[in-house]
């Protein structure tokens, strides 16, 4: 391996086991939202990756957008709370909303998400996940209606996933270096 | 008991940083959180006072749900997860989480710390 890959102590998730799987989801997606043109819901930056490619693994017609909110480590030196600093350019009351995330780990986003999105009264709203690591679940009772992979405790990158921003673009999803992950600046929220 | 709740600006004393960086995640969030609001009794001597108890860090009482915080030294962690089994085998009906070392470390690496953070 060469570049940002040297810092990947193991390969979780190859380039070829991430592609089957989301055509896999894209295809049961395409079958159980027939007919009703679901729009998907990304948050930047990284579901990004796996939504391109989701949404071009489904065949019936869909829509997209994306939001943005704020990150936990440039808001916890104000103790400021989460807000969202990018919303949805559309409006989504009666549609049917899948939320596209690339990990839900505590769940804490992803249930701000939900809440922030139920408010607006969509027809329905589920969750599809690429990754799911149960292991810190905090929110139990989350909508996930289809998941990509159950991943163990890890620090993982790649494939959207980032550590200070480094190693969203590497096509599989990798195990950290303990030694990268030692290093003691501040850290990117990882999602 | 010292109990605390409200958000982690509030005048609320941890007994470990760790604690106040996870109840800040909470406050993040909008999670609603309690500190240390009850202890359980685990074992009594025969004269039916408590000789040994239980206080989990949190509780969200949005979520019914207690959560522990652990250390990453060993031996507080087998010491606290007998006191969880326990716990568990006395009140079947409460629902209660472990964080230990490695997960709350992680957590805090996920959230913007550097790593030296979680060790408590």
């Amino acid at each position: 391996m060469t570049g940002a890959a040297q810092d990947i102590e193991e390969i979780l998730l190859t380039r070829d086991q991430i592609a089957a799987r989301v055509v896999e989801l894209g295809g049961e997606i395409s079958r159980e939202y027939a007919g009703r043109a679901p729009l998907l819901i990304s948050v930047l930056k990284g579901a990004v990756y796996f939504l391109t490619d989701l949404s071009r693994a489904i065949d019936i017609p869909l829509a997209v957008d994306f939001m943005a909110i704020s990150s936990y480590s440039t808001a916890r030196a104000q103790s400021g709370v989460v807000r969202l600093i990018k919303d949805l350019d559309v409006e989504i009351t009666g549609r049917h909303v899948l939320l596209v995330e690339d990990i839900i780990d505590t769940g804490l986003t992803a249930g701000y998400l939900l809440r922030l999105l139920q408010a607006r009264s969509p027809a329905s709203l589920q969750i599809c996940t690429l990754l799911d690591r149960p292991r810190r679940r905090i929110l139990e009772a989350l909508p996930i209606a289809y998941r990509g992979f159950e991943i163990p405790d890890r620090f993982v990158v790649g494939y959207g996933l980032d550590y200070r921003e480094r190693y969203r673009h590497l096509p599989f999803i990798g195990v950290l270096r303990e030694t990268v992950l030692g290093e003691a600046e501040p850290a990117a929220e990882q999602q | 008991m010292k109990a605390s709740r409200g958000s982690a600006t509030d005048t609320v004393r941890f007994a470990h940083r760790s604690e106040a960086e996870f109840a800040k995640i909470l406050d993040f969030y909008g999670i609603r959180w309690e500190y240390e609001p009850r202890s359980f009794p685990l074992e009594w001597d025969d004269g039916g006072r408590v000789i040994e108890s239980f206080n989990p860090d949190f509780y969200l009482p949005e979520f019914d749900l207690y959560i522990e915080l652990t250390t990453l030294k060993q031996s507080l962690v087998t010491r606290k997860n007998r006191k969880v089994r326990r716990l568990r085998e006395l009140y079947p009906g409460i629902n209660i989480k472990i964080f230990y070392g490695r997960d709350f470390r992680q957590l805090l690496l996920k959230y913007g710390f550097g790593s030296t953070a979680a060790a408590r």
